[in-house]
């Protein structure tokens, strides 16, 4: 059984923000609501002072928190892990918002001023379907989905998932770092596997939510 | 000292214009406010006024509107009112339907058919006593509106089952996740019961201090119980866990920061221990019963709405990831205020 899943190796990300880009590009992600953003933080005074960098995204929990509390059943896990929004199922609650510890799901708030007209941010069925993950739908609640797009198009093109770049999250992708692996968490052999196994195992965020994060770390500061 | 100093919008360092999304500090949910405390309170006075009018026998003799019960009138209209303030509060009010979907694992879902199967079953319950212009065109359905015979006592049975998860369910919708420590205690389902209880049995009170019936010691001492549990609850609450990321700043905000006054004036000072004061009162002294009555909806029914509204604003999210730092970590303005 496939599981999905990303190790992001803080200590080597540098801050340049690239993969927050990347998504925010790939997605077409509505105003305010940024997926896969590093977040940062300074440690400690001059002379003796460092500034530490945390990639963070939707950790793709197994025991999904904001699955649960969805009413509308908008809010999936897929067979191979990744945790999806419906946002045309989605009746914009907000109860995801309020159980994920992770502060990973985005309201997609009518402010007037959010999208032009016909852009890919709005909902509209001129978006082509090779672009229907860049529609947004008012009232409704999106997050990062691993860029679920990127790898269905990769297994139904026979490219290998977490390798090849059109079948790889765009925040893997673009990190100059190489902070960000991708992967099967399931398949020993593969390269988040090998990653972690090399690393003596990863770290995931809020432990004690115990949500079983497929978003591991290792190098946490 | 060694210090971990969040760059945050309007801090000193750079700023960060995703922190309030996703930071190392302490987030204060603003997911949910006034529209909500609103709907829970609204829901719990809802559910409860049936049960009390019911479990009290006061169905008859309070006055009737349209030939229905007052007390079950007051009961629809809250439970009314409060799922429109739910479905006007969602992003896409047009799918509200969509609500009912997940009832295997979502409370919302299973508060969204408690309200439902609560407002059919208990208008068919009440649809037999339907006086319009004079005539009662469904006096001939074959059971009691008051619940005397097998039909109405089955009704009102399930009404009241319906009725209990309506009244429980917003806090049990707080209580599942483990994201906001504060909220994740069986506590917080329990004050919302009792709550919705006591403001219920207050709102009755007054019901029959306006028809001129007499208010029984009894229900002034079921007041006092009532009371005096929700104020053990919240003790317990507030003396549990205390030590916990994200319920520690809760409490702090809670007991020492900005809502110390509504939370200590408002919601434990005034709106439950001094109506369990007077409800003993009320209860000893029959003279004076009419007046606790009065004075105890004045005080409860705006303490249980400030109790739900200070329990969603101090809803604290712990900061996803605590560095290991080799000195004291600052926390005093790790609440997202």
């Amino acid at each position: 059984m496939t599981r999905w899943g990303m190790v992001i190796d803080a200590a080597r990300c540098v801050g340049c923000q690239a993969c927050t880009v990347a998504c925010k590009t790939e997605n077409q992600s509505p105003l305010d609501a940024w997926y896969a953003p590093v977040i940062e933080w300074e440690e400690g005074e001059f002379p003796d002072a460092t500034l530490n960098y945390l990639p963070v995204l939707c950790n793709h929990c197994e025991d999904a928190p904001c699955v649960t509390a969805c009413p509308s059943g908008a809010l999936k896990r897929r067979d191979d892990g990744i945790v999806i929004a419906d946002e045309d199922v989605c009746i914009g609650s907000r109860a995801c918002m309020t159980a994920c510890p992770y502060g990973a799901l985005h309201f997609f708030e009518d402010r007037g001023t959010v999208a032009v007209e016909g852009a890919p941010a709005e909902a509209s069925p001129s978006v082509p379907e090779r672009y229907a993950h860049q529609r947004h739908v008012r009232g409704a609640v999106s997050k990062c989905t691993y860029c679920s797009h990127k790898i269905d198009f990769g297994l139904e093109n026979g490219l290998e998932v977490g390798v090849h770049p059109l079948a790889t999250p765009a925040c893997v992708v673009t990190c100059p770092a190489e902070c960000r692996i991708f992967g099967d968490l399931d398949d020993p052999g593969s390269n988040v596997s090998r990653y972690l196994a090399d690393h003596g195992g990863g770290e995931v965020l809020r432990p004690d939510a115990k949500t079983l994060p497929s978003t591991q770390y290792v190098g946490l500061p | 000292m060694t210090a971990v100093n969040p760059t945050a919008g309007g801090g000193a360092g750079p700023q960060n214009v995703f922190m309030d999304q996703f930071n190392l500090e302490a987030r204060t949910q603003r997911v949910w406010d006034i529209n909500h405390a609103i709907w829970f309170t609204l829901m719990g006075v809802g559910g409860g006024v049936f049960l009390a009018g019911r479990i009290l026998n006061l169905t008859e003799g309070l006055g009737q509107v349209l030939g229905i019960p007052t007390v079950d009138v007051v009961s629809f209209l809250a439970i009314a009112v409060g799922g429109a303030i739910l479905v006007a509060d969602l992003g896409r009010p047009l799918q509200a339907w969509r609500a009912f979907v997940n009832v295997r694992t979502s409370w919302i879902s299973w508060g969204a058919w408690s309200d439902l199967i609560f407002l059919v079953v208990a208008g068919l319950l009440v649809l037999p006593a339907l006086s319009l212009g004079g005539s009662e065109p469904f006096s001939g359905l074959a059971w009691d509106p008051h619940g005397g015979d097998g039909g109405g006592l089955a009704l009102e049975i399930v009404a009241g089952v319906a009725a209990v998860v309506v009244m429980t369910y917003a806090g049990a919708v707080l209580a599942r996740p483990r994201a906001i420590p504060y909220w994740n205690s069986p506590a917080v389902p329990l004050q919302f019961l009792l709550s919705s209880a006591a403001m219920s049995v207050a709102v009755v009170m007054l019901i029959e201090v306006i028809a001129g019936e007499p208010v029984t010691a009894g229900q002034m001492v079921l007041l006092a119980v009532l009371t005096a549990a929700l104020l053990v609850t919240m003790v317990v609450h507030l003396l549990t866990r205390t030590a916990e990321p994200g319920k520690q700043e809760s409490l702090e905000r809670l007991l020492r920061g900005q809502y110390r006054g509504l939370f200590a004036g408002f919601v434990v000072a005034a709106g439950t221990a001094l109506p369990l004061v007077l409800a003993v009162v009320g209860a000893a002294a029959s003279g004076a019963r009419d007046a606790m009555a009065v004075l105890c909806f004045l005080l409860l029914v705006p303490g249980g709405f400030w109790l739900r509204l200070v329990t969603l604003r101090v809803g604290i999210f712990p900061p996803v990831h605590i560095p290991s730092v080799r000195g004291p970590r600052s926390t005093a303005s790790t609440t997202g205020d």
